[in-house]
């Protein structure tokens, strides 16, 4: 396990990587606070907008950059969010270790396809179905 | 143990809170949420995680409109026609309802996780906003949509 048990300012310091997940958590929360404002503000310029007012916006540098930056920080705190939720719940070290593992795949496939998607529209890409890179 | 009595035996339970318990040991079932009286605290901290699960669901529908944006103006066509009928902006009604929810009660969590805003008032004035204040928000997201004519039935 462990060494000796660490304290600083007469609080034991987590013995193994829990704290680090609990804290990288806050961090992508927080982080999502001023890009759920974004994607809100987002969402009301896009809605209803024709595609070329659409793929316009998408060719746009920053807007391109914070929609994946958002998918893939939500993606992240989904991810952590729910080991805990699953955490609490089931117990078995089998079924937990399978639901962990369908838990990472998931976010990871959807922050890889959205990433995917975003990049393609950023440059401007022929529409899919097409060759990679067309 | 001889006299501990039967899960739901009449006689010796007279309880009726002996339960078979999952160590395989016969005893009371503790008191667990029906001693807590209801608080929107709890409703707030429960309704965190409903919202992430939704969110997590809410993530699927906005991996379909990138999607069909990047399938072109056809597909971007079907989508929108979709998302013009009365069940497309019943989803995204919700959809707007779990984004603020979870703006409103991530911002509670963090400011808690913080240590502060953990008094009594300061506690339940925080989760009040955030389980109340989704709803309001997004029906003025919606009214300022339809009154500016971006969306229209």
């Amino acid at each position: 396990m462990s060494g000796p048990a660490q304290f600083r300012k007469n609080v034991k310091i987590s013995e193994r990587h829990g704290a680090g997940e609990w804290a990288l958590e806050r961090v992508a929360l927080l982080a999502l606070m001023p890009l759920g404002l974004w994607v809100a503000s987002s969402a009301f310029t896009l809605a209803g907008a024709g595609y070329d007012t659409v793929a316009a916006w998408f060719a746009n540098t920053l807007n391109a950059g914070l929609a994946i930056a958002t998918a893939v920080i939500f993606c992240l705190f989904g991810a952590l969010a729910w080991k805990v939720i699953v955490e609490d719940y089931v117990h078995k070290p089998a079924s937990k270790g399978l639901c962990l593992f369908l838990v990472n795949l998931v976010f990871f496939a959807l922050a890889a396809a959205s990433v995917f998607f975003i990049v393609r529209l950023a440059l401007g890409s022929a529409p899919l179905p097409a060759g990679i890179g067309a | 143990m001889s006299n501990t009595p039967q899960p739901g035996s009449p006689t010796a339970d007279r309880t009726g809170r002996f339960v078979n318990q999952p160590n395989g040991r016969v005893r009371p079932l503790s008191p667990h949420l029906q001693t807590w009286r209801w608080h929107v605290t709890m409703t707030a901290s429960i309704l965190f995680r409903v919202t992430i699960g939704a969110a997590s669901f809410g993530a699927l529908f906005a991996l379909g409109w990138v999607f069909a944006v990047a399938s072109g103006p056809e597909a971007y066509a079907g989508l929108l026609a979709f998302a013009g009928s009365p069940l497309g902006l019943l989803i995204a009604f919700g959809l707007t309802v779990v984004l603020f929810s979870f703006t409103l009660n991530g911002g509670r969590h963090l400011i808690n996780d913080t240590g502060n805003g953990l008094t009594l008032k300061s506690a339940v004035l925080l989760s009040n906003i955030a389980v109340w204040g989704p709803i309001p928000l997004a029906i003025l997201f919606w009214v300022v949509l339809f009154a500016t004519g971006r969306v229209s039935l």
